[in-house]
């Protein structure tokens, strides 16, 4: 008899032998029907086919022999006696279909209650040997397998995982052998058809585990050694890999937790090839799992079997276990490389996590150990390796969600694992600094909350509790504050420039100094938040006093700390600054709400605390110079401001002069100029402490007097006129002020019109037409302003006054309007000209809405578009010379309505002649 | 058309980012037609990414701590400035943005006034001091958006709630063309308890901010009609107030 050539072909063969069997069964033909299997088994002698096609085959007859073994078990012994069928079929001419039929019969017999199963069982197994081809060895085997799986004696466990560990040994070994038949050359093709058969192999260990339930101790003792032997002395690294994978796969956590030093020993023991990191992985997975599920549990019942499996757990040290693993591989195996080791140290850590989050130790060993490796290694980290360093230090890997680290274990972290610095210093700056920018994400997300005692939220956050804690965690973030700014081309990939709509894009290098300008840094700008979510955490005490002074402390490490970043600061510092200022008036509070007997000590700290304001600035001026000098001002000028609100004359002059300092010698643009001087002239407007010593007489002259020197005249003329407030104290409704009850406001009606008078004089001598109109109507509103405000022996600013101001501005609108006929006449553009003299009155209406001047004498294109936005030039355009003219004018006639409209409610803008 | 108006965010020198109530709200995409940015806004990378997702269409306005220009590319090689004042149109309002560093006196009505007529606007939008305000004034409209961050605010901090409410009753010259509807009024804000307990000696930080609590303005304008919902962020809830003003049709647009 031989077998088939191809797959169809024996299909075939197999199909019709069975039919013909199954036809003979009925007719109670047995002797044909085994005559008709024994032709169809011949197939499975096929050499030549694939693991996948003989499993094919195999299936069919596996289905036909189930047929078959269902009727000798129901005839027997009534038509036949198996025990005899058991001898006959021992005469089947090839050894594959002989195994097979006695398989089939010996177990047929096994199902009945009278035979000799002990014998039969070993009869069997031993006669499988007689098949020593790797694939038809396997499958015979397996076939045993699947036929005696019912069929094991119910009560001798042991000589059941005896049988079925005898199976799988054996398979295991003809597994192995079946990598090396054939030639050299198809190595790879034969590594590839053990791969799919390795599930035959797997299925034994599936068997075992069913039968051992769970019974540990027959685990422990007779099953693990005999099988991680066998996988060892294999040496071979396909069977390895699998076997381990599997055993950590089928059998329970429960087993694992107990044989975890023995299964972890044994891969020390394993082929060098073998990527133990895949199976350690997969063992901590599991554990992970395991303490996932028993969470679970306990929160579902929390009943008395789950604790004793919990403290079954308790008693183990798993982290203890892989450090005494990962240690004896770091001695053992030097020559595993940081592709392989960083991803064991990244599982142990995950383990560590999840079952010992507090233990904080533990992870600085891991981190030391991988320092230690990294200094092993020596030269640079190869690139490919870098993402596996950013896992470990990120811990972003770890935990798909339950365990996302928190800002607070960060911080603890940060500052109890002096390892974890020294493994990030080891690191290319590049892996640093996008490092410890994820870092600092999870650390700006601080929530503290000192209130809600309830919100679970409170206990995320960290707190500052200590300098030193504090200064850890600074100098790990000490590599991101000397960084320069980005690279325009690596900023410039995450979003589109849409021109003018806020999102822009760092400048190149050389324009850094320039005045003004800014390049907006990320990293820079996270670590000025960072400065806040610390000053924020700092722990709170009894005891205001302390916490105010620990509060400074902090400050003025954060600020050494920023200081390092050299230009950077010009990034952090404002925000140390403000929070010596929240510092301060936090102590004012203080001393004036709770803590009245501490007077004295809270002045000496708010003075101090100024200090630390001045000597900020200082810092910023000497680091950054004049790029940086406009801002500088102006945290003078507010710094000032807050000294005033709490009464402290002398400091808020202090701030003052240096403000001015600043704008004498380092404010050099002229809208730059303007502006800073509003801005000084507004905020000394809300003073209110520094009449003593003519403090404030003094510096709003100097102010006055910077304004009427200022480049442009309209400058001038416009600084002067918003001077004139200095002398016209309003209301602060805050502080208790009110119009018409309190009396004691500064005021001096003289000077307010003097400036009035001295803008006027400049306005007149203004050389631009349409400029002079417009800054005589601004100081005609400025005149109303007054004029609302008090009468006129008050303010000095007189009915005849604003009379004589309307007839100067109606003779100056008179004189432009003929600048617009003689202008127009010169220009080009004839066709617009035209036009406007056919359509006269609608025309101008039209033509005068387009433009307007702004308070800093700016042109302003008003958009005639839903939605657009204004061109907003500081210079006069010639092609518009109609238009422009009309915006004095048009201003003209709304003061004047305005003034029409007031008459309503006042009498006295009935004497304004308009 | 929906304009939002944000100012003094101060970040990052006084404030880490605005509530994650806010952004949740504003992160609708397509919706929001423009923005307002009024005084201290453009130091932040963050904030600008945040404010060009809500909508491109940006205008914005100088404050004290804003720098002159915008930072350009380096191809761009002329740098855009950041002007005091700007004028936006939507539907038939013109609206002013101005900063609040230079109107002097700090935040006075009749010195807005004067601009507004300067500006030749209908609706008067500034900054720069902190605190939410809306009021009509002369037929025109004054809105403050306060700070979107509740930032450390420099100017004299406000004592006590009352007087915020005084305040405004007094700066609210002309409020019969207003209707006060509040739109999503959230239940007054429970008594906290927690001020007893913290009694002690426990300042709060609204108190050293000076007060202010985060807040940003959203205009809602359909032809002459300007709906403005005030959204302000208090204890961790955020409480929406809504005012209406009306054009005078006096003046007829083209």
């Amino acid at each position: 008899m031989s077998y088939a050539e191809t797959l169809e072909q024996a299909l075939l063969t197999v199909k019709q032998q069975a039919m013909q069997m199954q036809r003979c069964l009925q007719q109670r033909k047995l002797m044909d029907a085994l005559k008709h299997t024994s032709i169809m088994l011949t197939e499975l002698r096929n050499p030549e086919l694939s693991p996948k096609q003989y499993y094919e085959l195999y299936i069919m007859i596996f289905d036909s022999l189930s047929v078959l073994s269902t009727y000798l078990a129901e005839n027997h012994p009534k038509h036949h006696h198996l025990a005899d069928l058991y001898e006959l079929v021992q005469y089947a001419g090839n050894v594959v279909p002989r195994l097979y039929l006695m398989i089939t019969v010996g177990t047929s017999y096994l199902k009945c209650p009278d035979s000799p199963r002990d014998e039969i069982l070993k009869d069997m197994i031993e006669m499988c040997r007689g098949v020593q081809n790797p694939i038809r060895g396997l499958f015979l085997r397996y076939y045993l397998s699947q036929r005696t799986k019912q069929l094991l004696p119910e009560d001798a466990t042991e000589f059941n995982a005896n049988f079925i560990i005898t199976n799988f040994i054996e398979m295991n070994k003809l597994w192995v052998r079946l990598q090396h038949q054939g030639p050299l050359r198809e190595r790879e093709q034969r590594t590839k058809e053990r791969k799919e058969l390795q599930i035959l192999i797997g299925s034994q260990l599936v068997r075992l585990s069913q039968i051992v339930d769970d019974n540990l101790s027959m685990y422990k003792d007779q099953i693990l050694p005999v099988v991680l032997e066998q996988a060892i002395q294999c040496r071979d690294i396909v069977s390895q890999e699998y076997l381990l994978d599997a055993i950590c796969q089928v059998f329970p956590d429960e087993f694992h937790l107990a044989t975890l030093d023995i299964l972890l020993d044994a891969t020390t023991h394993l082929n060098p090839d073998v990527s133990i990191n895949k199976i350690v992985l997969t063992l901590i997975d599991r554990l992970n799992g395991y303490k996932d599920r028993q969470e679970q549990e306990q929160g579902q019942e929390q009943e008395e079997n789950t604790t004793s499996k919990e403290v079954k757990a308790a008693d183990i040290n798993l982290f203890q276990i892989f450090w005494n693993y990962l240690s004896t591989l770091n001695e053992e195996r030097p020559d595993l490389s940081l592709q392989q080791f960083i991803p064991l140290i990244e599982s142990v850590l995950n383990l560590s996590l999840r079952w010992y989050p507090e233990n904080l130790q533990n992870l600085n060993a891991l981190y030391k150990i991988t320092t230690q490796k990294c200094q092993d290694f020596g030269s640079d980290i190869p690139p490919n390796c870098e993402y596996l360093f950013q896992n470990l230090l990120t811990l972003q890997n770890s935990e798909s969600s339950t365990l996302r680290p928190s800002s607070n274990f960060f911080y603890k972290l940060i500052s109890q694992c002096e390892s974890f610095g020294g493994l990030l210093a080891l690191q290319s700056l590049p892996l640093q600094k996008s490092a410890l920018n994820s870092i600092l994400d999870v650390l700006l997300h601080n929530e503290v909350d000192f209130d809600d005692e309830n919100e679970a939220s409170s206990n995320e956050g960290f707190l500052i509790d200590s300098k030193e804690n504090l200064c850890s965690l600074l100098s790990i973030f000490e590599p991101l504050t000397k960084l320069g700014p980005p690279m325009p081309s690596l900023d410039r990939k995450g979003s589109k420039n849409v021109k003018g709509t806020g999102d822009h894009f760092p400048a190149d290098e050389d324009d850094n100094d320039d005045e003004g300008s800014w390049i907006l840094d990320p990293i820079q700008e996270k670590l000025a938040k960072l400065n806040h979510v610390v000053f924020q955490s700092v722990v709170k005490s009894s005891d205001p006093i302390k916490d105010i002074e620990f509060e400074m402390e902090v400050l003025l490490t954060l600020r050494n700390w920023c200081y390092k970043g050299g230009k950077n600061i010009k990034y952090t510092y404002p925000a140390i600054i403000t929070n010596f200022w929240k510092v301060i008036r936090r102590c004012h509070l203080l001393a004036t709400r709770c803590d009245s007997e501490n007077t004295k000590r809270h002045t000496e700290l708010i003075k101090q605390n100024f200090k630390y304001v001045s000597r900020s600035t200082n810092d910023l001026f000497n680091m950054c110079g004049n790029s940086f000098s406009d801002a500088l001002y102006k945290l003078n000028i507010q710094s000032a401001s807050l000294a005033d609100q709490l009464s402290l004359g002398e400091i808020a002059y202090d701030f003052f002069s240096q403000a001015f300092t600043l704008f004498e010698e380092s404010l050099s643009d002229s809208r730059t100029q303007f502006q800073a001087l509003v801005y000084m002239a507004q905020s000394l407007q809300k003073t209110r402490s520094l009449r003593e010593e003519n403090y404030y007489d003094s510096l709003i002259v100097r102010c006055t007097l910077h304004g009427s020197k200022l480049l442009k005249k309209q400058d001038q003329c416009r600084a002067v006129y918003l001077c004139s407030h200095l002398w016209w104290t309003t209301e602060i409704a805050l502080i208790g002020e009110e119009e018409g009850v309190t009396t004691d406001f500064y005021r001096e009606g003289k000077r307010v019109l003097e400036c009035l008078q001295r803008s006027l004089r400049v306005a007149d001598s203004t050389m631009d037409n349409i400029q002079s109109s417009e800054l005589m109507i601004e100081i005609l509103n400025r005149c109303l302003y007054y004029f609302i405000h008090g009468d006129e022996h008050d303010t000095h600013v007189s009915v005849r006054y604003i009379n004589g101001l309307i007839e100067l501005i109606k003779t100056n609108l008179k004189s432009l309007k003929m600048e617009e006929t003689t202008t127009a006449k010169t220009q080009l553009a004839e066709q617009r000209l035209s036009e406007l003299h056919i359509d006269d009155a609608q025309n101008t209406a039209k033509v005068s809405n387009r433009f307007v001047i702004g308070s800093d004498g700016s042109y302003i294109d008003v958009p005639t578009v839903n939605g657009g936005r204004a061109l907003v030039s500081t210079k006069l355009n010639s092609m518009y010379i109609n238009e422009m003219i009309q915006i004095p004018i048009q201003h003209f006639n709304r003061t004047c309505d305005y003034i029409l409209n007031q008459r309503d409610v006042d009498d006295r803008f009935k004497v304004i002649v308009i | 058309m929906l304009v939002l108006a944000l100012s003094d965010a101060h970040i990052p020198d006084r404030a880490i980012d605005l509530p994650d109530k806010f952004k949740k709200l504003l992160s609708v995409p397509n919706k929001i037609s423009q923005v307002v940015l009024l005084d201290n806004c453009t130091k932040s990378y963050d904030l600008l990414k945040f404010v060009n997702e809500v909508s491109p269409n940006v205008a914005i306005v100088r404050g004290e701590f804003d720098n002159a220009q915008l930072p350009t590319t380096k191809k761009n090689r002329i740098k855009e400035s950041i002007p005091i004042n700007t004028v936006i149109r939507q539907g038939n309002f013109k609206i002013g943005c101005c900063s609040g560093y230079t109107v002097v006196p700090k935040g006075d009505p009749l010195s807005l006034l004067a601009l507004a007529r300067q500006l030749d606007v209908d609706i008067m939008l500034w900054g720069g001091t902190h605190n939410v305000e809306a009021y009509t004034l002369e037929g025109k409209f004054f809105v403050n958006p306060g700070s979107c961050t509740g930032a450390f605010n420099s100017d004299w901090p406000i004592m006590s709630e009352d007087e915020v409410i005084n305040k405004k009753e007094t700066t609210e010259v002309d409020t019969n063309k207003q209707d006060e509807e509040s739109a999503v009024k959230s239940e007054e804000p429970k008594e906290t308890t927690s001020t007893d307990k913290k009694e002690k000696v426990e300042i709060s930080n609204l108190d050293i901010n000076g007060s202010n609590v985060p807040s940003f303005c959203l205009l809602d304008i359909q032809d002459s009609v300007c709906t403005l919902y005030i959204y302000i962020y208090i204890e961790g809830e955020v409480k929406v107030d809504r005012v209406v003003f009306k054009k005078e049709e006096t003046q007829i647009q083209p």
